[in-house]
């Protein structure tokens, strides 16, 4: 369903849009997958005691895969669409009274998923009995070339002009053909796909008697590039290993992690120059890896008609003093200033914006990553990976480069502008390095990483320290036990352990209300802190603690000279300042204003009695209101309002002081 | 809130102003003008109410007091420009207006200072006649030329100097000896000298500060820095462990604060031009001339107004839409394409329930994580204010994290019912304050696992591993690479005040550029509303978009030999002339197998409308010939007709749109863009024509919103059509 909104003359446009990842989410997927229905793919693996084996015969693994990579679409890319087709099918069914395309069986047809289609393939996948009753394989063996054109039906008619469409085939036989005619055709569909803008991706099933051999026959129907990224290097997904019972490896872990690897459409944000120095440069493209996964922000559904629907709206323009409808050719942009407008010819603005050159990363030096300090992050990084698209050389280059970053432990720092109109930033190009997983498996790509730092305009101040208790090394050293006892598994943060709570409670609820089921009413949420292994490992530690720092405490807090006031204003008198450990702090608060220009500094105003004094005089409303406010301030007590009711305030203050 | 600020600008208008000095292309005043105009219109853009500005200009023609002063006698030649008030753009303009050098030498300045005194004292203070909490402030501009009474100079200073009311008082003179600026002018007159000697005397007394004006114009270029108010994100504890369910537990009051935080340039609003401005009087007769000229003048934008139009999908009909009311609209939510409506009252069902925290989860080792995965800007957490318990606390867990060279893994909610985001926490230890930096860690959903092939190795489809590849850099590259790297290093290059080594291009040398870019013309154009063209931006700005020139030039063996080492070349662009493409340059699949020869390299092939996109680029790669190919194109036209004028409502439009587009894409390949700009200017035609079987705008709007228009000279040499008539062609 390709959004209407998109195109309209005046989207909502409030503001000037920093167009930022906005356009790389606008291109839309259609994944179609296509799952082989045979009775090699139906046979279940050997029964054992293993609660680990493979319980799964790969057609059921396969369904599995479609149910999880389904939710997990709706949270991931909630616009995108999914289909299921099963092919090699006794039945015959493709919806829409189609029966051109013998044994193919379309389970969910291709759009955004419903929360009906999630419901059939939950039943599917829990449900043996409706399972066996679908998963007939018909005699004949099905054509791939029939599945292949069957599919180019589907994405032409279901997802025109996505920029993003594939085929996961799931299959276990290498050579599905007959004769050469029937290759022939398969290649001829293939090729029609490739024309029409459609990837195959091939997640090829090894039987325990018969190894995967894409040369067969695949080798012939996929394309070393994807139509949305042609330059991207595509990594050809390897058979399944053969689960032997007991290795932990199920069928379906295997198939999970290769599809997941798929999950998104791989495509790059930007193209770009890396200038590694005057004249010399290599073409990089930049992918992001690492992104702040939201849910969907609530929306009108329309509640007049029988089922909730969804609204689509579109905004128009209209003068604000006749009401006139504008059209977006009309508007103009104009920066507010002084109460009135500062306008600037669309020419000008785009010359504002691009007076600082070209979209490059540029490298302007290098420093060791030491001077890379954390709390100079500002946003997320991006990956970048080398093209040869514009450069000849780039890839060694590159390597060249991203190897000496890591032994040297260096970084470079870049001026780089993502794509005409972004705004010019510094940043610290990081190496990454390539990281497995057990099985061998490819968990972190090996390239460059892009981290902007902050200039001087997006540094905060910390507030200020004055008299501060600091740390003895004892204190320190038995905090450190504490520390060293309760490190992370193998001593990282691996992201894949903590699921979003929030996120995953909240698709939860909304599936279960979608289906009009029971809400369930606990979140399991990984991100708890272990509370019973933390008393475990560093409980005692945290005694001792305790105990040397209340001494600690006790010494210092003695010791430590009485609360020094600014110079300049006379101390007021003695005992208000002892009545209360908290008070003079209290009024170091109240100090930490932003720093007025000439340094002039204001103390916080009167203490209490001197205000009791002014009041009992009956003098309290010949304060000025500056004073009134500051006495109020520094005791946590509203500002607001006219002088009489500043004066009532401070008054009701004192009574209840007992002043 | 800032401080409430009162400045009065005290100008001298005299006629030697209007002088050019030592050789510079802009009048004194002009050049004097440079530092108040940015001064004032930097205050301007603050848009504070209680930022208010005054000027006073002497050694005018007039005298004009408006009433200040109790008597004119000894304040001749002074003018009141603007009383004590918040400057608008108007003000500007009509500053504008009267800010010129006056036809006179005759006028004082220490008259004119009085006059600002007094403007400042009755301008600040309240009813009962005590001064209000204010920054007080007094610029004095001049050349120092004029005639100076010294007689009231004492009484003066002690009034700016009055404890209650204190004003800060400002000079800068035009070339004005300053030693500390090293300018010494040659040539002065002895009155000048007199003049500067007794000014600064005189500032001195006051407290004020006093420099020759070039320092000051410098100084402009160095952008400003906000100052913000830091605001707590969170104020609560820091634990480890379940300090309800077991002993050993600890419990820290914190807060947090911001440590980075992008400054954002202000943004551009929408507005349209007034319409009902046209026969109005006033000065739009000369505007509305030069609107044309697309410079609009102020006060003739009016703001605009968006209004939303509802819509949903008639079930029953794919591809209709029906507009509804908005009270027939409710909260809800997509769960995929099932629309989930929830009631306002039970919209917090689908939040997590949270409480306020801050807890440990564990420990790190700071040298095995990874750099990359923060994927926020960052916080301080420091103890609760005047909480000496928990600045003893945090101190000794910042000290131990610090010492154990580790980083903490917590979990952050940051309100009640907030959603928990993964921090890590950093010790910072400095030498005025300590604290935790955290910044957010990356959940499981939020990372992609894109796969890409090794760097440092090749892979054969077998499974064998290859050391040397074109790929892969030899270990000449690599030695030149290591050899420039290490030789373009900038933790060194930079110089501190004693000229030592240091750092080159530290954080807090670095400005926004485009921040302050916009900052700048907007303040430009503010006092420059006619100039044509827009000034460069300060090169403070661009310093760092390129590597420092020295070290350029001190590296340029080490680059010319990595150059030579890399040899990369640059593809050149596309070959002109007609594309000649056939079905053997195509790609091929992964086994390489020639897809055409298998279907025997057909020289025609036919446009199938099941197989529409596939059989169009398969007949134009099977031929040269320039009539097989319109005749493709023709069948394609006549496809793309037929889905529209047979499309119940728009349900088919997404399909033309695909097959428009690829038409558009090959046959500007082929260089033949006629091909289809008449077929595009035909559709066009047909359907806004309504001869496509009813009402076919939408299509229209889609084929302009997508910009599948003319194919101009931009996009294809061999094109008849200029980029202003492919503009022209979206509209209507």
């Amino acid at each position: 369903m390709a959004d209407p909104q998109d195109n309209r003359p005046g989207e909502e446009e409030d503001e000037e849009e920093e167009i930022d990842d906005s356009s790389y989410k606008t291109i839309k997927d259609a994944v179609l997958f296509a799952i082989d229905v045979s009775p090699t793919m139906l046979e279940r693996p050997p029964l054992s005691d293993d609660k680990k084996a493979d319980r799964d015969s790969p057609t059921t693994a396969a369904l599995k895969c479609a149910y999880q990579l389904m939710q997990q679409r709706i949270i991931s890319n909630p616009n995108d669409m999914m289909g299921i087709l099963l092919f090699g099918t006794e039945k015959t069914d493709l919806k829409e009274g189609d029966s051109t395309f013998q044994h193919c069986y379309l389970l969910s047809d291709l759009d955004v998923p419903s929360a009906q289609d999630v419901k059939r393939l939950r039943d599917l996948v829990e449900n043996e009995d409706e399972a066996e009753e679908l998963l007939k394989p018909t005699k004949d063996g099905a054509s791939i070339a029939t599945v292949l054109f069957c599919a180019n039906q589907i994405f032409t008619t279901k997802a025109p002009n996505f920029s993003s469409r594939r085929l996961f085939l799931v299959t276990d036989n290498d050579h599905p053909a007959k004769a050469k005619h029937d290759k022939d055709t398969a290649i001829t569909r293939a090729r029609d796909l490739y024309d029409l803008g459609c990837t195959i991706d091939l997640f090829p099933i090894s039987r325990t008697d018969h190894g995967f051999d894409r040369s067969k026959f695949y080798d012939d129907l996929v394309y070393p590039s994807s139509p949305s990224d042609p330059d991207a290097p595509v990594t050809v997904t390897t058979a399944t290993k053969i689960a032997k019972s007991g290795d932990g490896i199920t069928l379906l872990k295997q198939l999970l992690s290769s599809i997941n690897s798929k999950a998104a459409p791989r495509r790059a944000l930007f193209s770009l120059p890396l200038e590694i120095g005057p004249g010399m440069r290599i073409g990089v493209k930049g992918y992001i890896l690492i992104k702040r996964q939201e849910h969907v922000k609530s929306c009108y559904v329309w509640v007049g008609g029988e089922k909730a629907q969804i609204v689509t709206s579109s905004t128009s323009h209209m003068a604000d003093d006749t009401a006139r409808i504008v059209e977006k050719t009309e508007l103009r942009k104009a920066y507010k200033f002084g109460g009135d407008t500062i306008t600037f010819t669309p020419e000008e603005f785009v010359q504002i914006r691009q007076c600082f050159g070209e979209p490059i990363i540029r490298i302007l030096g290098f420093k060791p990553v030491s001077l890379l300090p954390l709390w100079a992050n500002t946003n997320k990084a991006t990956f970048i990976y080398p093209s040869e698209t514009d450069f000849i050389g780039s890839t060694r280059v590159f390597s060249a480069l991203q190897q000496k970053l890591i032994k040297s432990k260096k970084m470079a720092l870049a001026w780089f502008i993502a794509r005409r109109n972004a705004a010019p930033v510094i940043v610290a190009v990081i190496s990454g390095e390539e990281k497995l997983d057990d099985n061998g498996e490819q968990t972190m790509p090996p390239g460059l990483w892009l981290v902007p730092l902050p200039f001087a305009d997006d540094i905060r101040q910390c507030p200020e320290q004055i008299d501060h208790l600091r740390t003895t090394e004892e204190l320190t050293d038995v905090m450190r036990k504490v520390v060293e006892q309760l490190q992370l598994p193998k001593g990282v943060y691996d992201p894949e352990k903590y699921p979003n709570p929030d996120l995953q409670w909240f698709y939860r609820i909304l599936q279960a209300m979608a289906l009009e089921e029971e809400v369930p009413d606990m979140a399991d949420d990984k991100t708890l802190p272990k509370y019973k292994q933390i008393d475990k490992r560093v409980a005692p530690f945290l005694e001792d603690f305790g105990q040397d720092f209340d001494a600690e405490y006790k010494l210092q807090v003695r010791n430590q000279p009485s609360m020094s006031l600014p110079t300049g204003r006379k101390r007021p008198a003695a005992s208000a300042n002892e009545e209360t450990d908290s008070k003079p702090a209290k009024r170091a608060k109240v100090k930490k204003e932003v720093k007025a220009e000439d340094g002039d500094e204001d103390e916080g105003g009167m203490t209490d009695q001197q205000m009791a004094e002014v009041n009992n005089k009956g003098n309290i409303s010949k304060q000025v209101v500056a004073t009134l406010k500051d006495f109020l301030k520094a005791r946590g007590l509203p500002t607001t309002g006219k002088k009489v009711d500043l004066v009532g305030r401070v008054q009701e203050y004192l009574e209840e002081k007992g002043l | 809130m800032a401080q409430k600020e009162a400045t009065v600008f005290v100008l001298d208008l005299g006629k030697s102003m209007g002088e050019k000095g030592h050789g510079r292309d802009k009048t004194n005043l002009d050049w004097v003008m440079e530092y108040v105009w940015d001064k004032i219109t930097t205050t301007v853009a603050t848009g504070r109410k209680t930022a208010m500005m005054s000027v006073v200009g002497f050694r005018t023609d007039e005298t004009e007091l408006h009433g200040f002063m109790d008597e004119i006698e000894g304040y001749s030649n002074i003018t009141v420009l603007s009383g004590l008030k918040q400057f608008l753009l108007p003000d500007i303009r009509e500053l504008q207006q009267q800010v010129a050098p006056s036809s006179t030498n005759q006028g004082d300045l220490l008259s004119a200072l009085a006059v600002a005194v007094q403007i400042i004292d009755t301008g600040t203070q309240g009813k009962n006649g005590k001064p209000l909490k204010f920054d007080r402030r007094i610029i004095v501009v001049t050349d120092g030329r004029g005639h100076m009474d010294t007689g009231d100079l004492d009484a003066i200073a002690s009034k700016i100097t009055d404890d209650d009311a204190r004003i800060e008082l400002v000079v800068l003179g035009v070339d004005f000896d300053d030693p500390d600026y090293g300018y010494k002018e040659e040539d002065k007159s002895d009155r000048k000298q007199q003049n500067e000697a007794t000014l600064q005397d005189f500032v001195e007394k006051c407290d004020g500060s006093f420099a020759t004006l070039a320092v000051a114009i410098d100084q402009l270029e160095i952008p400003r820095i906000k100052d913000t108010r830091p605001t707590p994100s969170y104020k609560g504890t820091l634990t480890l462990g379940d300090a309800q369910k077991y002993e050993g537990t600890l419990t820290i009051d914190v807060e947090r604060y911001p440590c980075t935080m992008i400054a954002k340039p202000p943004t551009a609003s929408s507005f349209v031009v007034r319409s009902d401005l046209g026969g109005a009087p006033g000065p739009s007769t000369q505007s509305t001339a030069t609107l044309a000229g697309d410079s609009i003048q102020d006060g003739q934008l009016s703001a605009v107004r968006n209004q939303r139009v509802y819509q949903v999908e008639n079930p029953d009909e794919p591809g209709i839409k029906s507009n509804v009311e908005p009270d027939e609209l409710e909260r809800g939510y997509e769960y995929g394409r099932t629309a989930v409506h929830i009631a306002e009252s039970d919209l917090n069902i689908v939040k997590l329930e949270t409480e306020q925290c801050l807890e440990l989860i564990g420990f790190v080792p700071e040298d095995k994580f990874e750099r990359y995965l923060p994927l926020s800007r960052s916080n301080y957490i420091v103890p609760q204010k005047t909480n000496k318990q928990a600045q003893l606390a945090l101190s000794s867990f910042i000290h131990a994290l610090f010492e154990a060279g580790s980083y903490a893994v917590a979990r952050l909610v940051t309100k009640d019912l907030k959603p928990p985001v993964m921090v890590l926490l950093v010790p910072r230890i400095e030498p005025d304050f300590e604290a935790l930096i955290d910044v957010e860690l990356p959940f499981e959903e939020d990372m992609r696992r894109y796969r890409f092939p090794p760097l440092d190795k090749k892979l054969t489809v077998s499974g064998k591993i290859i050391t040397e590849h074109k790929d892969l850099p030899n270990t000449d590259l690599m030695s030149a690479m290591s050899a420039y790297v290490d030789a373009l290093d900038l933790s060194t290059f930079g110089r501190d005040d004693d000229g030592e080594p240091t750092e080159y291009m530290k954080f807090d040398e670095t400005y926004s550029p485009l921040l302050h870019r916009v900052n700048h013309v907007i303040r430009w154009r503010a006092t420059n509303p006619l100039a044509a063209t827009l000034p460069e931006p300060p090169k403070i700005l661009t310093k760092y978009s390129m590597p420092p020139p020295d070290l350029v030039a001190q590296t340029a063996p080490h680059l010319s030999a990595l150059k030579a080492a890399a040899d990369v070349k640059k593809v050149p662009p596309k070959q002109k002339g007609r594309g000649k493409r056939s079905l053997r340059d195509r790609e091929k699949p992964l086994s390489g197998l020639d897809v055409g020869e298998l279907l025997g390299n057909p020289k025609r092939v036919k446009i199938e409308l099941g197989n529409l996109i596939p059989s169009f680029k398969q007949a134009l790669a099977a031929t040269d010939d320039l009539e097989a190919i319109q005749a493709a194109a023709d069948a394609m036209a006549s496809a793309i007709r037929s889905l529209i004028a047979e499309s119940v409502g728009e349900s088919a439009y997404g399909r033309a749109l695909e097959a428009i587009r690829v038409m558009r894409d090959e046959i500007t390949e082929l260089e033949e863009p006629e091909m289809y700009n008449k077929f595009a200017r035909e559709l066009k035609a047909d359907l806004l024509g309504g001869k496509m079987k009813g009402d076919r705008r939408e299509m229209w709007w889609r084929i302009r919103g997508s910009r599948y228009g003319l194919i101009d000279r931009k996009r294809s040499f061999a094109s008849g059509v200029t980029e202003e008539e492919a503009a022209e062609f979206y509209k209507g």
